[in-house]
C-alpha cells in the first residue's frame, strides 16, 4: 500500500485527484440503484393523482400532501402506527429486561445452551413458530391481543438483544467486575451498577435494532393480529387494490412505515451489521 | 474510570456486614443459573414448546375451525408430501431462489466491497447509505418495487425504454418471476454481503500485498491469490447467513406475487403459509414447516462442515 501511494505521488497530485474522482463517481453509480427506490417512493408520495398516473413518469411536479392526508383519513393507519409502536416498543423493553441478564450469564458463566437455543431460533423459519402459536393462541384467546403479539415478537427481539449484548459484555475488562465482586457486590448489583452503565451504548444499539426488526416483521402480525391490533406492515396492504393500485397513497403509506426506521438505522449505523449477524431477522 | 470506581466504593460500604457476605456467596453460586432463568423460561415457552408442538402436529391430522378432532396419522403427512406436486414445485422454487440469490449477491457484494475499500472522499457516508435497503421495512419496499416494475406504467419500463431496452414482463411471466424476486431480494441484502466483506478487508494484513506489489503482481493476481483466499472466513459466514435467509424468504414473495402467476414463484414458506394459515390444514402445514426447518438446518450444518474440512 505504502509503495503504491508513493508511485501515485510521483505521477503528481493531478493523477491522484483523478483517481479519487473516478472512484467517487463509480461508487455513486453503484449506490444509485440501491437508493433509487427510496427516492421514487418519496417522490410518488408527494405527487398529485394526475402526476402519479402519468406515463412517461414525471420527474418535476408541484408537491402536495394530499396522499398523506388520504392515508390518515381513510382506514385506520394512525391506529396501525400506534399498534406498531406499542408492540415493537414493548417487545424491545421486555427483551432488554430478560436478555441482558441472560447475555451476562452467557458471556461470564459460559452458559452456551441459552445461546445455542437462540441460534436455533435464528435459523428456524418463523412459520415453524407461527403455526403452533396460532393454534395455541386460538385456544387461549390471545389472537388479536397486544400480549400475544408482544410475546411472539420476543422471538425476534430476544435473540438480537442477547447476542449483541454478549459481544458488548465480553468486551468489558473483567478486572472491574472482579474488584466489585471482592468488595461484596452480588450478581444483581454487579449487573445493575457496573455492567449496565458500562454497556449503555451497546444497550442503545441493541434496542434500536430490535425495535427496527420488530417493526418490520410481517409474518407474525399477518397471522396473529386482528382487527384491533393490526400492525403497519399488514395495514399497508389496504392500499393495494387489485384492479387499480392507488400509487400515491401507497407511496405515502410506504414512506410513513419506512422513514422512521431509516432514521433510527442511521443513528445506530455502526452496529447494524453486527446486530443483523448476531441473530436478528427471523423470517 | 471515575464512575465505576465510585460505584465500587458504594458496593464496598454496603458489604461491610457479615449478612451481606453470606448473601454474596449464595448469590454468586446461583447467579449462573438465576440470571438467565427468566430468559430461559421465555425461550422454553416461545421456542422449545412451539417446536415440540410442531413436530407432534406434523404426525396429526387436524383442521382448524371445524369440529374435527386431532387424529394421529403417523407419517401420512410426510408421505403425502412426496406426491404433492405443488410441494415438490415449491421445494424446487426454494432451491432455485436460494441458489440464484447466492450467485448474484456474493460476487456482487465482493465487488462493491472492493470498490468501497478504496480511499476517496465521502466513503463513510456512502457506506452508511448502503445500509438503508436492509433495514427498510421489506413489505413497504416490496410494494414500491411492484409499483416500479409495473408492466404498463412502471418507471423501470420507462428507464429501460430510454436506453432502447424492451422491458420483460417481470412478475407476470412464470419464467422471469423468480429472477425478478431474486433481484428485489438482492437489492435488499447484497449491501449486507458488501459490508461484511468490507470489515473483512479492513482486517487483512498489509504485508502480503506490499510484497506482491514489489513482485509486480497484477491487480487481478493480487485479488485472486491474496484477497480472495484471505477473505474466505468472512465469505463463509456471509454465505451461511444468506443461505439461511434465502431459503426462508417469505414476505417479499407473498407481497409481490402471492406465489403466482399460478404457483410459479411459490416457495416452501409461501406454500406453507397458504396450507397452514389459509386452508387451516394444521397437520399438513406443520409437516411442511418441519421439512423447511430441516432443509435450513441441513444446509447450514453442511456448510459448517465444508468450512471445517477446508479451513
Amino acid at each position: 500500500m505504502v509503495r503504491r501511494r508513493a508511485v501515485i505521488r510521483l505521477s503528481g497530485t493531478r493523477a491522484r485527484t483523478l483517481r479519487r474522482a473516478s472512484l467517487l463517481l463509480a461508487s455513486f453509480l453503484v449506490l444509485l440503484p440501491f437508493l433509487f427506490p427510496f427516492a421514487w417512493m418519496v417522490m410518488g408520495s408527494l405527487k398529485s393523482q394526475v402526476a402519479y398516473t402519468a406515463y412517461p413518469p414525471v420527474w418535476t411536479f408541484r408537491p402536495t400532501l394530499d396522499n398523506y392526508e388520504k392515508v390518515f383519513t381513510t382506514g385506520h393507519f394512525g391506529l396501525y402506527a400506534l399498534n406498531s409502536t406499542i408492540v415493537a416498543g414493548a417487545a424491545t423493553i421486555i427483551a432488554l429486561l430478560l436478555g441482558i441478564p441472560a447475555a451476562y450469564a452467557v458471556a461470564r458463566y459460559r452458559l452456551t445452551w441459552v445461546g445455542l437455543l437462540l441460534l436455533v431460533a435464528r435459523m428456524a423459519p418463523l412459520i415453524a413458530f407461527v403455526i403452533p402459536l396460532f393454534v395455541l393462541y386460538a385456544k387461549l384467546h390471545l389472537v388479536d391481543t397486544y400480549t400475544g403479539l408482544v410475546a411472539a415478537h420476543l422471538l425476534i427481539t430476544l435473540p438480537i438483544v442477547v447476542w449483541m449484548m454478549v459481544g458488548f459484555i465480553e468486551a468489558l475488562p473483567r478486572e472491574i467486575e472482579e474488584a466489585a465482586r471482592l468488595d461484596g457486590a452480588g450478581a444483581v448489583g454487579l449487573l445493575w451498577r457496573i455492567v449496565v452503565p458500562l454497556t449503555a451504548p451497546g444497550i442503545a444499539a441493541a434496542s434500536i435494532l430490535s425495535f427496527i426488526f420488530s417493526w418490520n416483521n410481517f409474518l407474525v402480525s399477518v397471522v396473529l393480529s386482528g382487527y384491533h391490533t393490526k400492525l403497519l406492515p399488514v395495514g399497508i396492504f389496504n392500499f393495494l387494490g387489485y384492479e387499480s393500485i392507488n400509487w400515491g397513497p401507497l407511496s405515502a403509506a410506504a414512506s410513513i412505515v419506512t422513514i422512521p426506521v431509516l432514521a433510527l438505522a442511521l443513528v445506530a449505523q455502526r452496529y447494524i451489521v453486527r446486530g443483523i449477524l448476531s441473530g436478528g431477522l427471523l423470517g | 474510570m471515575l464512575a465505576p470506581a465510585s460505584r465500587l466504593g458504594y458496593a464496598r460500604s454496603r458489604a461491610q456486614g457479615g449478612v451481606q457476605g453470606k448473601r454474596r456467596f449464595a448469590g454468586d453460586r446461583y447467579a449462573a443459573w438465576l440470571l438467565p432463568l427468566p430468559a430461559a423460561l421465555v425461550t422454553a415457552v416461545l421456542i422449545v414448546f412451539p417446536i415440540a408442538f410442531l413436530l407432534y402436529m406434523g404426525f396429526c391430522q387436524w383442521f382448524f375451525e371445524s369440529a374435527s378432532t386431532w387424529r394421529w396419522v403417523g407419517l401420512e403427512n410426510y408421505i403425502a408430501l412426496v406426491t404433492d406436486s405443488r410441494f415438490v414445485g415449491a421445494l424446487w422454487h426454494t432451491l432455485y431462489f436460494a441458489a440464484l440469490g447466492l450467485v448474484i449477491q456474493i460476487p456482487l457484494g465482493i465487488l462493491i466491497a472492493l470498490l468501497f475499500h478504496q480511499e476517496f472522499p465521502g466513503r463513510g457516508l456512502m457506506r452508511t447509505l448502503l445500509l438503508l435497503p436492509m433495514v427498510a421495512t421489506p413489505v413497504a419496499m416490496a410494494l414500491v418495487w411492484v409499483m416500479m416494475l409495473d408492466p404498463g406504467m412502471g418507471v423501470i419500463r420507462y428507464l429501460l425504454g430510454t436506453i432502447g431496452v424492451a422491458s420483460p414482463a417481470w412478475l407476470s411471466n412464470p419464467n422471469t418471476v423468480i429472477p425478478t424476486l431474486v433481484m428485489v431480494d438482492s437489492w435488499e441484502w447484497t449491501p449486507l454481503v458488501a459490508l461484511m466483506c468490507l470489515s473483512g478487508l479492513a482486517a487483512l494484513p498489509t504485508e502480503p500485498f506490499e510484497a506482491a506489489l514489489l513482485d509486480g503482481a497484477s491487480p487481478w493476481t493480487r485479488f485472486w491469490y491474496l484477497t480472495l483466499p484471505m477473505l474466505r472466513p468472512t465469505l463463509v459466514i456471509a454465505i451461511v447467513f444468506r443461505v439461511i435467509d434465502l431459503l426462508k424468504v417469505v414476505d417479499i414473495i407473498y407481497v409481490m406475487t402471492r406465489g403466482g402467476p399460478g404457483f410459479s414463484s411459490e416457495t416452501l414458506n409461501v406454500y406453507d403459509f397458504f396450507v397452514g394459515l389459509f386452508y387451516y390444514q394444521i397437520g399438513y402445514g406443520s409437516a411442511i414447516a418441519v421439512v423447511l426447518f430441516a432443509l435450513v438446518l441441513g444446509v447450514t450444518l453442511l456448510l459448517m462442515r465444508v468450512r471445517r474440512a477446508t479451513w
